[in-house]
């Protein structure tokens, strides 16, 4: 039997990178025909591919390293450096959002009235639901830590419930959002404002949805033994991404909501 | 901009909490979710609960300004006329709020 002479992980080949990419075009190529001849099998289909190759792909990965022990610190050290490479990359993507945002509110052009929120818009009031959905996630912040720590003490049932507890407040936030977007007086057609307030949001509420996604296979993991004291990094990295997540939201409820109201 | 006691209250228990939180193991982290987090949220729950109760229930009335209500391209759902989470109470299309009032 061949070995390996050191500690790093050489992937066998695999075709999830290439369905992926598949995937990718049919989905961003299927939205412009949707848009323009109104038929959504191509986008269907690149959907579908896209959600087959995330299961098959996160799948293998957990059965190499869990598994068949190809992660080692090293290649854990890979992981974490790519993990934070991938977040950095988000937030330069929610900075481009932020950007115009404050592009248009802090020089309101004429046609909206010269000023900010623009003549007709009623903005949310900050300190209803949005400061309530501000505390939902500052909660889900402590719960997270709070399995973090379960986990590196070997709390296994602790772990469970402040990971379910986690992934509730989660549920509860996309849930009091969504009510939020049906309530709210103003749509994403209410020229820049709405354009602004349902992209940003609407992005960050698609990240919740990940980061609670991301947050329920750990969960469904930790029930199934795979995370030790020691090595857990996949809870580690959807831990950083839900504070990821909740930072945003942050940003947004202070410019946005607040000072954007 | 008025703000209610209970936000003011909740806004005074985050500010407390970002000095009083420090690392220490899971029963510290246990004890913060269940004396500060979820309280949090519950007088939070409480004070978004009694606003909306302060709230009028009347439609605004509707003014067709041209920078609102955007319909340079149809939606691609529907007759195009409507937005993703459209409410026919709230939401009035570029002619003015659907049906009669209410």
């Amino acid at each position: 039997m061949a070995h390996q002479a050191h500690a790093y992980h050489m992937v066998d080949p695999s075709p999830w990178p290439l369905t992926g990419a598949v995937a990718a075009l049919l989905m961003t190529s299927g939205l412009a025909i949707w848009f323009h001849f109104h038929s959504t099998t191509l986008m269907g289909l690149g959907m579908a591919l896209l959600l087959l190759t995330m299961y098959q792909w996160w799948r293998d990965i957990i059965r190499e390293g869990t598994f068949q022990g190809h992660h080692t610190p090293p290649v854990q050290k890979g992981l974490r450096y790519g993990m934070i490479l991938f977040i950095t990359s988000e937030v330069f993507f929610f900075l481009g959002f932020f950007w115009a945002f404050y592009h248009s509110s802090l020089a309101p052009t004429p046609e909206l009235g010269g000023c900010w929120p623009p003549t007709g818009i009623t903005p949310l009031d900050p300190f209803e639901v949005p400061l309530l959905n501000t505390a939902v996630l500052l909660a889900s912040g402590v719960t997270v830590t709070w399995a973090h720590h379960s986990i590196m003490e070997g709390e296994r049932k602790q772990a469970i419930q402040s990971l379910a507890l986690t992934i509730l407040l989660g549920f509860y936030f996309t849930f009091l959002q969504a009510l939020e977007y049906y309530e709210a007086p103003f749509t994403i057609a209410d020229g820049v404002y709405g354009s602004t307030f349902f992209v940003a949001t609407g992005f960050h509420g698609l990240h919740v949805i990940i980061g609670s996604m991301f947050l329920a296979i750990c969960l469904l993991r930790q029930i199934q033994y795979h995370f030790t004291s020691e090595h857990h990094f996949g809870f580690e990295a959807a831990a950083w991404y839900w504070h990821f997540v909740d930072v945003v939201w942050l940003f947004l409820y202070i410019s946005i909501y607040w000072w954007g109201s | 901009m008025s703000v209610s006691p209970a936000a003011l209250v909740a806004r005074r228990v985050f500010a407390a909490a970002s000095h009083s939180s420090h690392e220490g193991g899971a029963r510290t982290w246990k004890i913060l979710t269940f004396v500060l987090a979820l309280p949090g949220v519950g007088v939070c729950m409480a004070n978004a609960y009694m606003k909306m109760q302060a709230h009028s229930h009347e439609q605004p009335e509707f003014v067709p300004f041209p920078h609102l209500r955007i319909r340079t391209k149809k939606f691609p759902w529907g007759d195009g006329n409507h937005s993703l989470f459209h409410n026919s109470h709230t939401n009035p299309l570029p002619d003015g709020f659907e049906g009669s009032h209410h």
